[in-house]
């Protein structure tokens, strides 16, 4: 779950204020609940118009909110599985590999907000 | 008279002056200019030439095609211009002469090899591309760049021996080196299909992608993201249009990545894995090799082009601030970094379709042109792979990076010339969805397509909010696999562990063998002449009754013998 983090200091850029309405305590909520309504109107415009489906699958009422929630949902799960297979170490591939270097601090700019 | 003398030369071949002509200009403004200027310049004249073939240049005997302009070379051509002009502003701080160089001559590679008419120049350019690109991974200055870039380069060249071997083949068969439709068949055209297969990253041959881009500089693997694969697209699409293996090659290709980004934690290759992902897209349009799906992998290369790049750019500008792209290290970036966090919300509404931004005008023309021909499985696979994009690029990408939990780094908002090129990149992503015929209007086919229909903008939205959906609740539940410093294996681990380990250990047999058969036959030939020495040896007790003159003796007998041979010879 997200942390919230309510203060916003006004040496934030402005549009990073306003975006931090994200992380305002109930808006996780808050946003979930549109979410669903947004859902329930996309189905809905399933009787606005008539279906010229290549398939006969596609041609059910709502295929794609279904198809689209289950594949979604099953994407996650097999991904879980597969990274209990395929999980290794950070260093597995030693120093022949970039997964455990720094970033050469000479090519970037690490500069902090209030710098 | 200007334009006439710009006409004459290959496009490529401005690139080239141009990675010379900057090697002695200083760093800044002007180098920049130039470095910015001849993108312009190339689609400029791309735009103007009109259609045709140009610049033949002879070449022990065979007639080498520098310049074939049809719809279907120009479209990619310009959209290489448009990425190096993209890509190079947002290096505009490198002060690195080797990165500037291989850009130049990285883009004019690629888009040398798209205006090739024959398969000797492609050739040349394929190899030009792997060259040059190298050196935007060893620019990076450690350890583990210098390997990945070596098997990169390992892999790619491997591509363009393969290449040359068919070719060769080819031209054995057929008496003809012009680049145009095969038929696979003959081991020449499989040949070239392969080495086309490598630099598409088709599964199992992939994972020289996923290993690379992450590796590279920060603003090299914006330039990297654009060229080779595009490549290797177009030159599937001109070589192997409607050849139907490629359709089941691009549904494993549009779907297996999908798994491997949802869990992987390299932001970087994150991307890598959608790109693998989004080829395959463009490789079943290919497959199919209709009018419409090869309408359809050539916008969908465009768009591509366009929102990964926009994507590989956000997460760049993180890492140039934070000095990290692992989603374990960041989170809650939006608070200082709102506008790159903005951008990356566009490149990922892009790259999952969205209605009004770019990836749902191209990425419907394929899947249309699947639906057309009745491929029922393909089509559920690809409507599949489009809801998986959403994960990793639509959902991982901007929220692990810009929301979720905070990371409690504040970096500072990128500077100026990445926000400069990623806004540009960021309104062209809607720019091409809100207006899709300036898109349309120059793919390689007459496009009588509208993507803004009810039924399918509804289809969509259900699609992706559903899926949407989904998330929320398996986030909201802690169900969703968390950020992990881990690495995954993929295919690479063969020749990466498998093979030198197994390689490894056959030598230390063979060795213990030998040293074993070496040793054993050192010691039983000394004990041998030892016990010899012992029993015949001068201080041996037969020693003691040897004549004095044993050695005059045996020589005459050996004498002797000569004269015997001699005589009865």
């Amino acid at each position: 779950m997200a942390k919230k983090i309510t203060e916003t200091p006004k040496t934030y850029p402005i549009l990073g204020r306003w975006m931090n309405w994200v992380d305002r305590p109930g808006n996780d909520r808050r946003i979930f609940h549109i979410l669903i309504v947004i859902c329930i109107v996309s189905f809905s415009l399933e009787w606005t118009y008539e279906k010229h489906a290549y398939f006969d699958i596609e041609s059910y009422k709502g295929f794609y909110a279904y198809y689209g929630f289950v594949m979604f949902a099953g994407l996650i799960f097999v991904a879980t599985i597969l990274r209990k297979l395929i999980k290794v170490r950070e260093n597995f591939y030693g120093k022949k590999s970039i997964d455990t270097e720094d970033y050469p601090e000479d090519q970037i700019q690490r500069i902090n907000h209030d710098a | 008279m200007m334009l006439d003398l710009l006409h004459q030369i290959p496009t490529a071949f401005l690139f080239f002056l141009a990675a010379g002509v900057i090697l002695f200009l200083p760093h800044g403004l002007m180098r920049n200019t130039v470095m910015l200027g001849i993108p312009i310049i190339a689609a400029f004249q791309v735009w103007t030439l009109g259609m045709g073939e140009f610049v033949l240049i002879p070449f022990f005997g065979f007639d080498l095609e520098f310049m074939r302009l049809d719809r279907l070379s120009r479209i990619f051509v310009l959209i290489f211009c448009l990425a190096a002009f993209l890509g190079n502003l947002f290096a505009w701080h490198l002060r690195d002469t080797i990165q500037q160089v291989a850009a130049l001559a990285y883009a004019g590679s690629a888009i040398g090899a798209a205006l090739s008419g024959d398969m000797i120049s492609l050739f040349f350019y394929w190899e030009g591309t792997a060259i040059a690109s190298v050196f935007l991974i060893w620019a990076r200055g450690t350890e583990g760049s210098y390997w990945t870039g070596m098997r990169y380069l390992i892999i790619q060249i491997t591509s363009g021996v393969i290449l040359i071997a068919g070719v060769a083949l080819f031209y054995a068969d057929t008496g003809s080196i012009a680049f145009e439709k095969m038929e696979l068949g003959s081991l020449a055209t499989w040949l070239i299909f392969l080495s086309f297969g490598m630099k598409c990253a088709f599964p199992l041959l992939h994972n020289w992608l996923q290993d690379s881009y992450p590796a590279a500089t920060i603003t090299g693997t914006v330039i990297l993201s654009a060229f080779t694969t595009k490549l290797a697209v177009y030159a599937l699409a001109r070589g192997f249009a409607g050849t139907e293996i490629l359709i089941y090659i691009g549904t494993i290709m549009a779907l297996f990545p999908i798994f491997f980004a949802e869990i992987e934690n390299d932001l970087r290759r994150v991307l890598a894995y959608s790109l693998n992902n989004q080829l395959g897209f463009m490789v079943v349009g290919v497959g199919i090799g209709t009018e419409l799906a090869l309408n359809g992998t050539a916008s969908h290369a465009f768009a591509h082009i366009l929102y990964k790049a926009l994507l590989f750019m956000s997460v760049g500008a993180v890492m140039y601030r934070t000095g990290t792209s692992k989603a374990s290290e960041l989170g809650g970036l939006y608070r200082t970094m709102p506008k790159t966090a903005i951008f990356c919300l566009v490149g990922a509404a892009s790259i999952s379709a969205f209605p009004l931004f770019s990836g749902f005008i191209t990425k419907s023309l394929t899947l249309s042109a699947v639906a057309h021909e009745h491929y029922t499985y393909i089509w559920l696979a690809l409507v599949f792979a489009s809801a998986g994009v959403l994960s990793h690029s639509g959902i991982k990408i901007p929220f692990f990076t810009f929301f979720a939990h905070d990371s409690g780094k504040r970096p500072a908002e990128a500077p100026l010339h990445m926000l400069l090129a990623m806004g540009i990149t960021a309104f062209l992503c809607i720019f091409i969805g809100v207006f899709p015929n300036f898109l349309y209007s120059i793919l390689p086919f007459d496009v009588d397509y509208d993507p803004y229909t009810m039924e399918h903008i509804a289809g969509q939205l259900q699609l992706l909010f559903f899926a949407l959906l989904a998330f929320a609740i398996i986030y909201r539940r802690g169900l969703h696999p968390p950020e992990l410093r881990a690495v995954n294996l993929d295919t690479d681990v063969i020749y990466r562990k498998f093979m030198p380990s197994v390689l490894s250990y056959i030598a230390f047999v063979i060795f213990s063998l030998f040293k074993g058969t070496s040793s054993l036959l050192k010691f039983s030939v000394i004990k041998f002449t030892s016990k010899l020495h012992h029993s015949h040896g001068p201080d041996s007790p037969r020693a003691a009754s040897w004549p004095a003159g044993a050695m005059v003796i045996s020589i005459a007998a050996l004498l002797g013998l000569a004269l015997f041979v001699i005589f009865f010879s």
